[in-house]
This record gives C-alpha cells, sequence and structure tokens, in this order.
C-alpha cells in the first residue's frame, strides 16, 4: 500500500467548500446579529461555540483513549480525530469574540446584587479568566501538537517501538489533564453563568458530552468517506458495529453523570443548589428536559440496542446526526435559562451562530484531512485492523 | 428412508482443518440437510452461516429479562411507598421517582443478566450430564485438532448409509456412526 492510495478523496474538498459558504453566510448572520441585537449575539455565539469546542476536544480525549487501549475501531477513525485536534488552534481564535463579550455573559463581572464568597471573588476575576482560558488552550494545543507530530513520524517508522511508548507515555497523562482542564474550563465558562451556583460533577458532564459529539462525528465522517475510494473497502459492518457500541457507552454515561448530579440536588433539595433544576424542570425550559430525556437518552439507547442498527451504514449516520443536533439542545438546556429563567426563548441567532462556527470548523477539519493519508500507515495493528473477516 | 434405529444419534464426520469444516457444512446445507451441529476446538468464524443457525435468542430474552427487572424494581419500591407504608419524608412526593432510578437500575441489569445466563443454559438444553456424541471415542480430539461435522438422525433427509456415504464424499478424515446407548 502507497501512501497515495490512502489520501482523501474529492469529496473531502467538496464537503470543505460547502462548510465554508455555510459557515461564512453563518457569520454574516452573526454579523448582522452584532449590530442589531448584540446581547442575544454573544449569548447564541457562547452556545454555538461550546457545542464546536465539544467535537474537537472530544476528539482529543478519544485519541488519546486510542493510544492507550489501541483496538481496531481507534486505528480506522485515528486520521479523522487527529484532523480535529489539528483544529484547537482555531477554536482559540474563535473564542475572541466570548473574552470581547464576558462583561454582558458573566454577571460576576459587575457588581452582584447578592455577593460571592471571598473564595470566588478571588477565583471569579478578568484577569484569572483570561489566564486559565490561555493556560486550558495551551494545554490542548499542545497535547495535540505532540500527538500529531508523533503520528506522523510513524508513518515512515512502523518499526519504532519507543515511538509508540512515547505516544501512550503522553496520552495517559494527557486524559487526566484533558478531563481536568475541560472541568475547570465548564466551571469558567458555562457554570460561572450563575455564579452561586455550583456542581462537583459539572465537568465530567461537558467530557461525556464531548465523547458523544466526537465518536458521532467520526460515526457519519467514516461512513462519508466509505462512499469513496480509498475507504471503500476498508470499512465494514464490526468497524461500525465498534463505534456504535461506544456511542452507546457514551451516551449511557452522559445520563449516568446528569442523572448523578439531579439525584443528589433533588434529594437534598436546598435552595442554593435546586434553582438550577427549579429554573430548568419547569415550564417551556421543562418541555426541553423533556425532550432531553427522550432523544438524548431514552431514543438512542433503545435503537443502539439493536446490532443491526449499529453495524448498518444507513442508519447510523442518521442517529449520530441526530445525537449532534441534540448535543446542541443541551447546551442550550444548561446555558440558556440563566439568560432566560422565565421560559424558553429561541432566536434566529441561536441558529445563525452555530452555523457559522460549525460551518468554518468543518471546512478546516476537512482541509486538515486532506493533509494526510486517511489511515495511520505505520500502525503495527492497521494490517490487522483493516482485514477482512467478520466477527 | 431405510431402517433406522432408534438409538442412533447421527454420523460424524472428522475433518483436519476450519477450511475443510466449513466447505463441508456448506455442501451438507446444499445437499438440503438441516440438522446439522459442528464441534470445534475454537471458536470458527462463520460457522453459524455455514451451518444455517438462527440468531440465538438470548439477546430477545436478555431484553425481557431487563424490562421485567426494571418494571420490577420500579414497582416494588412504588408499592412500598405510595401504596403500603406511605411516609412523608420532608415533603417529598411519595412517588419520588428520582430516589427510586438507581434500584430499577440495578434491578434492570440483575434481570437482564439472569435471564441471559439462565436462558443460555436452557436453550442448549444444559446441564447434560451426558450426550451420546461422547460414544465415539476419537471425539475427544474435537477438543484438540481436529473438527467434526454430525448430521443428526432426526433429519428428514438422514439415511443411515447414505449420509454416510455423503459425508465420506466430503473427503472426510473418519466418518463413524453415533450411537446413543
Amino acid at each position: 500500500m502507497t501512501e497515495q492510495n490512502y489520501m482523501a478523496p474529492e469529496s473531502v474538498s467538496r464537503l470543505a467548500q460547502r462548510a465554508l459558504i455555510a459557515g461564512l453566510l453563518g457569520f454574516a448572520g452573526c454579523a448582522a446579529g452584532v449590530l442589531t441585537n448584540s446581547e442575544q449575539f454573544f449569548r447564541s455565539y457562547l452556545i454555538g461555540y461550546l457545542l464546536t469546542l465539544g467535537v474537537a476536544l472530544g476528539c482529543l480525549g478519544l485519541l488519546m483513549v486510542q493510544h492507550m487501549t489501541g483496538g481496531n475501531w481507534g486505528i480506522l477513525i485515528r486520521r479523522p480525530l487527529e484532523a480535529a485536534t489539528r483544529t484547537i488552534p482555531l477554536l482559540a481564535i474563535l473564542f475572541i469574540p466570548i473574552v470581547v463579550g464576558m462583561r454582558r455573559l458573566y454577571v460576576w463581572t459587575g457588581p452582584m446584587k447578592e455577593p460571592l464568597s471571598n473564595f470566588q471573588k478571588g477565583y471569579l476575576t478578568t484577569p484569572g479568566f483570561l489566564s486559565r482560558a490561555v493556560f486550558y488552550f495551551g494545554v490542548w494545543i499542545l497535547l495535540s501538537l505532540l500527538l500529531n507530530r508523533w503520528s506522523l513520524e510513524q508513518d515512515t517508522n512502523s518499526e519504532d517501538r519507543a515511538l509508540r511508548r512515547r505516544l501512550q507515555l503522553l496520552s495517559g497523562p494527557g486524559i487526566v489533564l484533558y478531563v481536568f482542564t475541560m472541568t475547570f474550563a465548564a466551571v469558567d465558562w458555562v457554570m460561572s453563568l450563575s455564579p452561586h451556583w455550583v456542581s462537583t460533577i459539572y465537568g465530567f458532564l461537558f467530557v461525556a458530552g464531548q465523547a458523544i459529539s466526537a465518536m458521532s462525528l467520526m460515526i457519519i465522517v467514516i461512513v462519508m468517506l466509505s462512499r469513496s475510494e480509498p475507504m471503500s473497502h476498508v470499512l465494514q459492518p464490526r468497524h461500525l458495529h465498534d463505534l456504535g457500541k461506544l456511542l452507546f457507552a457514551f451516551i449511557m454515561l452522559w445520563a449516568y453523570f446528569s442523572f448523578s448530579q439531579l439525584l443528589i440536588i433533588w434529594s437534598g433539595n436546598l435552595p442554593e443548589e435546586i434553582v438550577f433544576y427549579s429554573a430548568r424542570l419547569h415550564g417551556s425550559w421543562g418541555v426541553v428536559a423533556v425532550l432531553l430525556l427522550l432523544f438524548h437518552f431514552a431514543l438512542p439507547f433503545s435503537l443502539l440496542l439493536s446490532r443491526d442498527l449499529k453495524r448498518s451504514a444507513r442508519f447510523l449516520p442518521k442517529i449520530a446526526a441526530a445525537i449532534i443536533f441534540m448535543r446542541a439542545v443541551d447546551l442550550f438546556w444548561l446555558a440558556g435559562p440563566e439568560f432566560f429563567p422565565k421560559g424558553l426563548h429561541l432566536s434566529w441567532l441561536d441558529f445563525a451562530a452555530p452555523l457559522g462556527i460549525g460551518g468554518i470548523w468543518l471546512a478546516v477539519f476537512a482541509a486538515q484531512l486532506k493533509q494526510r493519508p486517511l489511515l495511520p500507515l505505520g500502525d503495527p495493528k492497521l494490517a490487522e485492523a483493516i482485514e477482512h473477516n467478520e466477527h | 428412508m431405510s431402517e433406522q434405529r432408534s438409538n442412533l444419534h447421527g454420523v460424524l464426520a472428522e475433518f483436519a482443518t476450519t477450511e475443510q469444516l466449513l466447505a463441508a457444512a456448506a455442501k451438507t446445507r446444499e445437499a438440503g440437510y438441516t440438522c446439522l451441529d459442528a464441534y470445534a476446538p475454537f471458536p470458527v468464524e462463520g460457522l453459524a452461516d455455514a451451518l444455517g443457525l438462527r440468531r440465538p435468542l438470548v439477546p430477545l430474552l436478555t431484553l425481557l429479562g431487563g424490562v421485567l427487572g426494571g418494571c420490577a424494581g420500579f414497582g416494588l419500591q412504588y408499592w412500598a411507598s405510595v401504596i403500603n407504608y406511605p411516609v412523608n419524608v420532608g415533603g417529598r412526593p411519595l412517588n419520588s421517582w428520582p430516589a427510586f432510578i438507581p434500584v430499577t437500575f440495578e434491578l434492570t441489569i440483575l434481570g437482564a443478566s439472569l435471564f441471559a445466563v439462565f436462558g443460555m443454559l436452557a436453550l442448549n438444553k444444559l446441564p447434560q450430564p451426558h450426550h451420546a456424541i461422547f460414544n465415539v471415542p476419537r471425539f475427544a480430539l474435537a477438543s484438540h485438532d481436529r473438527f467434526f461435522l454430525c448430521i443428526e438422525a432426526g433429519d428428514p433427509k438422514f439415511d443411515r448409509v447414505r449420509t454416510a456415504q455423503f459425508l465420506e464424499s466430503l473427503q472426510a478424515y473418519a466418518v463413524s456412526e453415533v450411537l446413543d446407548e
């Protein structure tokens, strides 16, 4: 097998073009939004940003899990995962509007009616917020740089055991670092929207959600790639089966974390904690909560129980796309009630911002995907991973 | 159909490789036999398809066990705290469903695993202290390096002589009758 055979097909370039057009349209909408309703623009932008960031960071996490555990499923999606992690610098740039709008988004930047505790006052400061954001992006970009560089080196040095060892030695602590930084990022960027309310499992909700988003995107991408050469001979039902099983597991993990938080806060029923759920489980936000229970958990859970559906290149990507949409609804439900406590409020900017950020991101992702062969050619387990045998 | 002794379990053919076994199983099915079983020292890929086995019932049983377990778990708590012994705890509703979920979840898993294990045993007719096939001395090699294909006497096409001849025509290493006595 030569490298030339495994370069991305034409369809990836077409995807990049279409995504770029969608992204530019979305950003044009956002620009109109800044002028007409800048308050709403920043709110919608934050949700769209979190959705897109989740896909890229989820890919970073899955990539490191793949290096730690091996597994045929991960060898097949390793290059798309790596391409997604190479978009993190773009996400650092796309973070700028949130910094610009932070005085409008976060109430703690101004005088508060109910004062914060001394610790919170020391933690939630503008310089602290900014320097921590720089640190998070620094960690994520460094991890992605090293993982990508060493993986490329491996393409020509398949015999190099030290290289494989190095990838594993980085990935183990890397997973811990990712979960750690993401927990703090979730606290800074979303939980601090209501600075009096705290939950220790909050970061894990984001980590599990990001794993779901990333796995869903990978299923869509790998099936899209398998429609044309060179991947059409590579993807087999057993690969989709593995990816489907992992998606199923991540959905259960997300439900488990979400329910843990609900059970503890609901049982305690303390005034400073329960506000989170009293805003989100009643009225029109309560309807969104039921939709989340049904379509972010119950329906995908029931569908993915089926072996045939997990192995189907026709249906699994559709389920994955629906799940990505529900990820957006989940983030909307987490952040939205802080801006509109009285009830659900939907603006056209809530569609324009995710379209803009997501479109630009997808275009850059597709461009990155074209840079390298679609399979890690130097991975010693590659032959086994793409061998044709049905289990 | 010629004479069939009631204590005849079937005819057993022995093969040296998995490829021979798979080919033989496919040809046996083409010839119209339906009551087949194969024995190998390790799982052979594609053997279930070659034998034309129906999809196993165990997944369905597991789902059933899970649903039953979950309903029983929730029902038990609902009955205890709402119907049989309602107690007002800190003003919470009697049907405090979030508090019921952990036990419901556990019993879903318990029901699913019990149905999976015991369903599998029952569908395999286990435990079974003795099976006629152990009467063939060479069958012990099924745990070492030999692969066996058995056409059972219950097959509508089964004929003691012709079935044995048919198996020999598949280049079996050895063909022997399995007697149940």
